[in-house]
């Protein structure tokens, strides 16, 4: 029996091509990439080159055209589309930028829906998604529809959902693309939080604040990963320097 | 900037130097880290001596004990200084040049210093972003350290503007 | 002033053009809908024509059999005693006194027929079957009225008999072969028509010599006589008024005695129309399929509308933000239905009128090629009306709907917020996976799912009624084959066109069915998607699809059985009987696996691209 991995996620050549011949577009180019249990990692750059693409092969929402896959102790790569369904819903939680939520369902609704896909029960799914409304602080509004709530509290209820089958992994895509200020701080704290809990979380982001909340932070461009900078260290007290007072008027 | 920010604190009530400190740090939270007493104290001083402050008390009282308050020359300062609305220039010419000299003469590759700042800049906007955290909500210091972030932010763009751009002129050459 | 006038009529115009446009561009980019469209409602006003086409249909045969045969205005029968079915010399002399009645210009007979008084009539044997028949006796020259006119073999010889046509295809009789009558042998000689008898099944008649005929005649089966009558006169008014005056009971001819039962006196309007019998059989069921296949096209293209009004509200906004008023907006709807609407009626009555010939072969018992059949005003008219009526009463609502709408929120393109029904919503969270899609799903759009039962119920309806008739015939007619009788042959025929009409009605609702899933599976893309990401299986996902059309089948189908049984009460009211149970319950389980496995191919088309293409492709 194989004790929880710290290798969460482990990566070797992953390629990703649309298309073919003259139209064919790589999205990816050989990346390698290793995620630890209970690490925080950003993926940053510019549009198209890439980071959503290596998200979605991470989560199982695609296939990689080449390369090797693990996630949570798996070899993903050649699942069926079956198995991979299996496998999003034990192993993986998803944070979309849309959110995603179906309009018709009120929060709880929404929450409780990957547990049932997973065959809990109705009133252990619900108890399930009672328990982490409260944890992203929405206990009041669990009978909301989407269309009541902010795009902060829309967000919030889609982490909700995502950890509602207890996932081993962690991935978000835009989390806060479209949110105003005031909402992607509250979603930023409730990352924070989670994270300080030992969650695994894979986030892409152009927010460069949300970036470095992670202990690390990839740059991509063109399919491929350009830099690598870690973010961790104490504090380095540079914060009495953002007031001048060496300066004479 | 520090001389006409001890001037206006001035202005509620005469203090003394470590009275002042603590509602500097009040106000700035960590940000005011960097500020000691002495720094206060010579600032306190400079200003004596150009007349906008005057000290309240015996001349025999050692430093801490000095009480000082403003002249009407400071009083004035003050009031020009209100309605004031120069802004602080952000000193990007400075990095820009030093990336221009570092091509020219040779000196450094322009991207390793982009990049070695860029990783410097996220290092401070992570430590600022979780001091954010830490304050009180809407308090002075969040307010201000909210401030810090978005400017970190701006910078960083701009940084991996730079980083485009003077990527690109190498592949052209 | 002459500028603004001016403009204001380039206005009119320019708008006639703007909607032949935007008609024509929309129908370019949604063939498959416009034909679906054109096609119910062009299956009912086919199927509406063609009841009609088939009124002008069967009077030319009769007419021609009638000039070849010389046939009778007048059929006379003697009457003849209520107890004994005697025909007294009396009741003979009323009959011949006939001739000379008011506007008689031209008589044959009397003849002697036995076998017709409704009695046991005379036996025939032959090779095959043992049935009985009316036998007439006639003279071997040429009748003066009514000579029946041979097509195969010669006419009567000594020893020889003559088969009426139609009869003589159905107890399949030959010339040469020998029939027994009563006993005594005789040889068919030839095989004839004749405008005075009505063919099989109304009667079995056999020409023989007056001198058999005679002798055929039994104390159980007495003899009887028949004159045949031509007037000066022979328009429907003036038979009808012979046949009131002279016949049965009414007044005596002159100079006949008073005691004589007088004659039953039958018109050639009403052989014709004993003729026809088989037509209007055929219109009965024309006319019912018209309405079961209206009801249906109604449904159909209800879906149909509702589907296309969910694409296009961003048209609509476009529209009024370039300044269409919202009648302009209304119109577009309309005038593009409408149009398609008339492209049905038109292409249905062609398509009826052609097939009439089809349905009306010539009947064996008359000669002459059926006439062309009639393609009236009213029958124009009425298509006409019924493809309008079914195209405005689905389109009216959502083109008003379109026209109040506000430009913001039209242009936005927000969808429709889905309904939201508390009760199915918990009552989906405790069903398997599948069935909780099916019935979330169900309950976004409301509307067509009843559309979907509806068009179920219909379908079912008319299987039912169908397969009804089809054993109640089948028992029938075993019941008769057995006991050596003899099968209508019009009655295949009728079934024939019932056959055509059920098949009518499970393609148009099947075509609807996979309509309806089609827009289900678009509409429900984001959700499957997201459905996908969050761990459900594609084949889950699949399911969930297929329920939510088989969720209002069901309903749909266990409705449309007594609705069946109903309808076949009525429409067939001299059968009786009902198809096996376990015919029934085949036809309500068959159509729910049928509409789950026609479902399920949108299902799976609509779920081949992987889950991360179908999520970027869909907005919040």
């Amino acid at each position: 029996m194989n004790d929880s991995p710290t290798v969460l996620v482990h990566a070797k050549g992953l390629r990703k091509d649309y298309g073919s011949g003259e139209g064919l577009v790589r999205a990816l180019d050989a990346v390698d990439l290793e995620v630890s249990r209970g690490e925080v990692v950003a993926v940053m750059g510019p549009s198209g080159c890439g980071k959503s693409t290596l998200l979605h092969l991470i989560g199982g929402l695609d296939r990689p055209s080449a390369g090797e896959l693990s996630v949570a102790g798996q070899r993903v790569d050649g699942l069926s589309e079956r198995a991979l369904a299996f496998f999003r819903r034990n192993e993986i939680g998803f944070v979309f930028q849309a959110f995603h939520l179906m309009d018709e369902l009120t929060a709880q609704e929404n929450v409780e829906l990957p547990a049932l896909l997973a065959g809990y029960s109705p009133s252990e799914a619900r108890a399930r998604a009672t328990a982490l409304l409260e944890e992203v602080d929405l206990a009041d509004r669990v009978r909301h529809l989407p269309s009541m709530l902010s795009g902060g509290q829309r967000q919030r209820v889609a982490i909700a959902r995502a950890l509602v089958n207890e996932p081993e992994i962690v991935l978000a895509d835009e989390p806060t693309g479209n949110l105003d200020s005031a909402s992607a701080f509250q979603v930023l704290e409730l990352l924070e939080s989670l994270r300080a809990k030992g969650l695994t979380l894979v986030i892409v982001t152009h927010d460069e604040r949300i970036a470095t909340t992670a202990d690390r932070l990839i740059s991509m461009r063109d399919g491929a990963f350009v830099d690598e900078t870690h973010l961790t260290g104490g504090s380095s007290g540079h914060l009495g320097a953002f007031a001048d007072w060496e300066r004479l008027s | 900037m520090q001389q006409e920010v001890v001037l206006a604190m001035l202005a509620k009530e005469p203090s003394h130097g470590y009275e002042l400190r603590a509602r500097l740090a009040r106000a700035l939270g960590p940000v005011a880290e960097g500020i000691n007493e002495a720094q206060m104290y010579v600032t306190l001083s400079r200003l004596e001596k150009g007349g906008f402050v005057a000290r309240m008390d015996a001349p025999t009282q050692r430093s801490d004990r000095k009480v000082y308050c403003l002249t009407p020359t400071g009083h004035e300062r003050v009031t020009e200084w209100m309605s004031d609305v120069n802004w602080p220039r952000p000193d990007l010419a400075e990095f820009h040049m030093k990336l221009i000299a570092a091509e020219q003469g040779g000196l450094a590759d322009p991207i390793n210093l982009i990049d070695a700042q860029r990783r410097d800049l996220l290092r401070r906007l992570r430590e600022v972003g979780r001091a954010v955290m830490e304050e009180e909500k809407d308090s002075d210091a969040a307010l201000l350290l909210e401030g810090i972030v978005l400017r970190l932010q701006a910078d960083l763009r701009w940084l991996q503007a730079c980083e485009i751009t003077w990527t690109k002129r190498r592949t052209s050459k | 002033m002459n500028q603004q006038r001016g403009t204001r009529h380039h206005g009119v115009n320019g708008r006639a053009l703007l909607l032949g446009r935007l008609t024509a561009s929309d129908l370019r980019h949604h063939v498959a809908q416009a034909v679906l469209f054109v096609v119910a409602i062009a299956a009912a006003t086919t199927v509406l024509s063609l009841a009609f086409a088939l009124n002008g249909v069967n009077s030319n045969p009769y007419q021609q059999t009638m000039a070849a045969t010389n046939g009778p205005d007048i059929v006379a029968q003697s009457g003849n005693d209520p107890y004994t079915g005697v025909t007294s010399s009396a009741d003979l002399a009323a009959l011949v006194a006939l001739d000379h009645a008011k506007g008689v210009v031209a008589h044959s007979g009397p003849y002697p027929i036995v076998g017709d008084t409704g009695l046991a009539g005379v036996e025939m044997h032959s090779t095959y079957i043992v049935t009985s028949v009316e036998v007439e006796g006639r003279e071997i020259g040429v009748a003066a009225v009514d000579q029946p006119k041979v097509t195969a073999g010669t006419w009567l010889r000594p020893g020889g008999v003559v088969i009426e046509r139609s009869f003589a295809e159905t107890a399949n009789l030959h010339l040469g072969q020998t029939i027994t009558l009563n006993g005594h042998p005789f040889r068919v000689v030839g095989v004839a028509v004749t405008a005075a008898f009505g063919g099989f099944p109304g009667n079995s008649l056999i020409w023989t010599t007056e001198a058999t005929a005679r002798s055929l005649a039994t104390k159980v089966d007495p003899l009887s006589y028949i004159s045949n009558l031509k007037l000066s006169d022979a328009s429907p008014r003036a038979v009808n008024s012979f046949v009131n005056t002279y016949g049965n009971g009414l007044q005596q001819s002159k100079g006949g005695p008073v005691e004589a039962t007088p004659p039953y006196l039958n018109p050639w309007t009403a052989i014709a129309y004993g003729d026809s019998g088989f037509l209007r059989t055929d219109q009965a069921f024309l006319f019912t399929g018209t309405v079961l296949l209206g009801l249906l096209a109604l449904a159909s293209v209800a879906v149909l509308v509702g589907g296309r009004l969910a694409e296009g509200t961003r048209r609509v906004g476009l529209l009024k933000a370039v300044g269409g008023t919202p009648g302009l907006v209304a119109a577009t709807f309309l005038v593009e239905n409408l149009f398609l609407a008339l492209v049905a009626a038109v292409g249905g009555l062609l398509a009826g009128w052609r097939a009439a010939p089809l349905v009306s072969k010539p009947e064996a018992d008359l000669v002459g090629a059926p006439g062309a059949p009639s393609l009236t005003l009213v029958m124009v008219v009425v298509a006409l009306a019924v493809a309008l009526a079914v195209a405005l009463a689905s389109t009216l609502v959502p083109a008003i709907r379109a026209a109040r709408m506000s430009t913001v929120s039209a242009l936005a393109d927000a969808p429709r917020l889905p309904r939201r029904r508390e009760s199915l919503m918990r009552l989906s969270r405790k069903l398997p996976v599948p069935a909780l899609f099916g019935l979330r799903l169900v309950a976004r759009r409301p509307r067509r799912a009843v559309l979907s039962a509806a068009s179920i119920a219909v379908a079912v309806m008319g299987l039912v009624a169908a397969l009804s008739i089809h054993a109640a015939i089948d028992k029938k007619f075993a019941h008769v084959a057995s006991s050596g009788g003899l099968i209508n042959p019009e009655v295949p025929r009728a079934e024939q066109v019932l056959t055509a009409i059920t098949i009518s009605l499970v393609i148009l609702a099947a075509l609807t069915a996979i309509f309806a899933a089609w827009a289900t599976v678009l509409e429900a893309r984001r959700a499957s998607a997201v459905s996908l990401a969050l761990g459900a299986t594609p084949q889950q996902v699949r399911s969930g699809l297929a329920m939510a059309q088989v969720i209002p089948a069901v309903p749909g189908a266990i409705l449309g059985l007594p609705l069946g049984i109903g309808l076949f009460k009525i429409a067939g009211h001299h059968l009786s009987g009902l198809p096996p149970v376990l015919w029934l319950v085949a036809a309500v389980l068959g159509t729910v696996f049928v509409v789950a496995a026609l479902t399920s191919v949108p299902a799976w088309i609509g779920m081949r691209r992987p889950v991360a293409e179908m999520l970027q492709t869909e907005g919040a």
